[in-house]
């Protein structure tokens, strides 16, 4: 009975109602429209960066355009102070990317190959770190800043996410050493490496895919971030590209394309890390939800 | 050997773990310190008050719509994303053409920031031009003009479905990653004992999801406090504080009004809620291991 109807729908052929299987056709509608809903918002974007602000007033912004209007991106990109915000926000991301997977990397190693008494508390308690929400250190934070003489500089955001980065990092790269041999540590130890040799030489190269997977999910993060620039910058010098954008958004209240093509901009570089390591993206969110 | 070793732990854990606790562990600790006193943000000096910023909790009428505010989020949170992800997940597993494709365009809104989130859904309730009105005048041909955004009843929700369109994303991964783990010979038992689609779906592939369930369930519930971005982009808690949240209020009270004794006052107060949720969370992680190994 299964044999003939799925027979009947490969022949493409419509037998009768009762043998031809329309599931896998209702499923694919149900995704396509669902699909369609889901891309709107970021369509919108995409569709307002290629339109004068009069055509999106007027109320053409859903519709296809029949011409492309590229004056928005020229008016986003000539202005210098993108120019700064992208620089800064870059000039946070990557060290802070880098410093919180090495230091998670040093946690992970410990916790995983040099277990303690007490470490899986310790463990615990860093990974905890990755669930409270930023509010409940942001007082504090400010005033230690503020006492350092650091408020408006990159400097704070650089630190806090590092800090914020090392929960998830220790996480993952913990887990991702477990399934280093333990036997391959110890022969090496018994030739007369040291600890750091062993993580350097042997765990580290073997443990590259759980740091793109970092690499990726910290950049995106921190690119993406808008809370702790907001509370530690004053000056436009000092604004990262998310705060730019809601400043700019003052400047430029109703140039909606304009806007559009800021977004874009803005975006640009989290959509590519994402569309290129989509694989490692995606892995290191499940990894560090599931494995919590 | 084990001198070494205990040698190797301190050096490599000392400075992960000194990062983490002044920046982190420190930080959190004197909340609860400034909590109990006047502090304005600039002075050198303040004054401890003791337990008046939280007595103030419970008669600040603005904390309490924030308070409720938070709960609804999280009862939303709780049920959207994760119904959405589920479903998603499910059609997607059915190995329907195109699935990759799909599960790109689902997963996509997690790359952008809240900000440009923010953005475009302002767009979709635009009154005059939005999405979201022009499809309703499209269905009902007569001219409809809501302010979603600027109304005290819509506002909150506004926002959330916003919010929960870039967290059924996640959602969907999660559950994506949890049906890969069922073994297929189950389902093609089921198949041959004649169960239906749907009596497979309830009694096999749902309770076999539980892991995967609670992760979903847990990671929304502690997004959804943390969500501010969002929020301060597309109403600021307005209008008239109606879509203020715990975290919007406190960065109201602390950096609008900068009354940083009381905004701490309000963080230990998120605090709190945050650790009994991840608490509660763990708890369950540990239970759903010793069921499902």
């Amino acid at each position: 009975m299964a044999d003939t109807a799925s027979l009947g729908s490969a022949s493409g052929e419509y037998v009768a109602p009762k043998r031809f299987n329309p599931w896998p056709v209702v499923i694919f509608i149900c995704l396509f429209t669902l699909a369609i809903l889901f891309l709107a918002p970021t369509f919108g974007v995409l569709l307002s960066s290629v339109k004068t602000t009069r055509d999106i007033a007027l109320g053409d912004l859903w519709a296809i355009p029949s011409s492309m209007y590229w004056g928005n991106y020229i008016e986003v990109l000539s202005n210098p102070a993108v120019h700064g915000y992208m620089l800064n926000t870059f000039l946070v991301a990557a060290p802070a990317t880098a410093f919180s997977i090495g230091l998670g990397t040093l946690a992970g190693y410990v916790f995983s190959k040099l277990p303690f008494k007490g470490s899986d508390l310790v463990f615990l308690l860093v990974v905890s770190g990755m669930f409270f929400p930023p509010q409940v250190i942001l007082i504090p934070l400010f005033r230690l800043f503020n006492l350092m003489g650091l408020i408006d500089t990159l400097w704070p955001m650089i630190i806090v996410h590092t800090a914020l980065g090392i929960p998830i990092c220790t996480l993952l790269m913990r887990n991702f050493f477990a399934t280093v041999p333990n036997p391959l540590r110890e022969a090496a130890i018994l030739e007369g490496a040291n600890e750091w040799q062993v993580l350097t030489k042997i765990a580290l190269p073997i443990s590259l895919p759980a740091i793109a997977v970092l690499a990726t999910l910290q950049f995106t993060w921190i690119w993406n971030d808008f809370l702790w620039p907001l509370i530690f910058t004053q000056s436009d010098e000092k604004r990262t590209i998310m705060l730019g954008l809601v400043f700019m958004k003052g400047q430029y209240s109703v140039a909606w394309g304009i806007q559009g093509a800021m977004s874009l901009i803005a975006s640009l570089p989290t959509l590519i890390v994402f569309l290129f390591f989509q694989r490692y993206f995606i892995k290191g969110m499940t990894m560090g939800a599931v494995k919590g | 050997m084990n001198q070494s070793n205990t040698f190797w732990r301190v050096a490599l854990l000392a400075l992960p773990l000194s990062v983490f606790a002044l920046i982190i562990i420190w930080p959190l600790l004197s909340s609860f310190y400034y909590g109990f006193t006047n502090w304005n943000g600039f002075s050198d000096t303040y004054d401890f008050v003791g337990f008046e910023n939280f007595g103030k909790l419970f008669s600040d009428r603005l904390f309490m719509s924030a308070a409720i505010n938070t709960i609804i989020w999280m009862a939303i949170a709780v049920v959207l994303p994760t119904v959405l992800g589920l479903s998603l997940a499910l059609l997607i597993d059915s190995h329907v053409p195109g699935g990759p494709i799909f599960k790109t365009i689902f997963y996509l809104p997690i790359c952008l920031s809240a900000v440009v989130v923010g953005q475009v859904w302002v767009w979709i309730y635009q009154p005059d031009w939005g999405l979201l009105n022009s499809i309703i005048e499209y269905v009902t041909n007569d001219r409809f003009n809501y302010a979603w955004l600027a109304k005290p009843d819509s506002a909150l929700y506004s926002v959330i479905v916003a919010w929960s369109w870039q967290a059924t994303g996640l959602s969907m991964v999660i559950y994506l990653a949890g049906l890969t783990a069922i073994p297929g010979d189950l389902l093609e038992v089921c198949e041959l004992e004649g169960a239906t689609t749907w009596q497979r779906i309830r009694h096999v592939i749902l309770p076999l999801l539980t892991p995967a369930t609670v992760v979903v369930v847990a990671l929304s519930v502690i997004n959804s406090l943390k969500g501010f971005d969002i929020l301060y982009i597309m109403t600021g808690g307005g209008p008239f504080n109606s879509s203020d949240t715990l975290a919007m209020h406190m960065y109201n009270e602390s950096f609008k009004k900068y009354l940083m004794g009381y905004g701490s006052a309000i963080s230990v107060v998120l605090f709190l809620v945050a650790l009994t949720i991840i608490r509660l969370y763990f708890k369950q992680l540990k239970k759903v291991d010793e069921i499902y190994g």
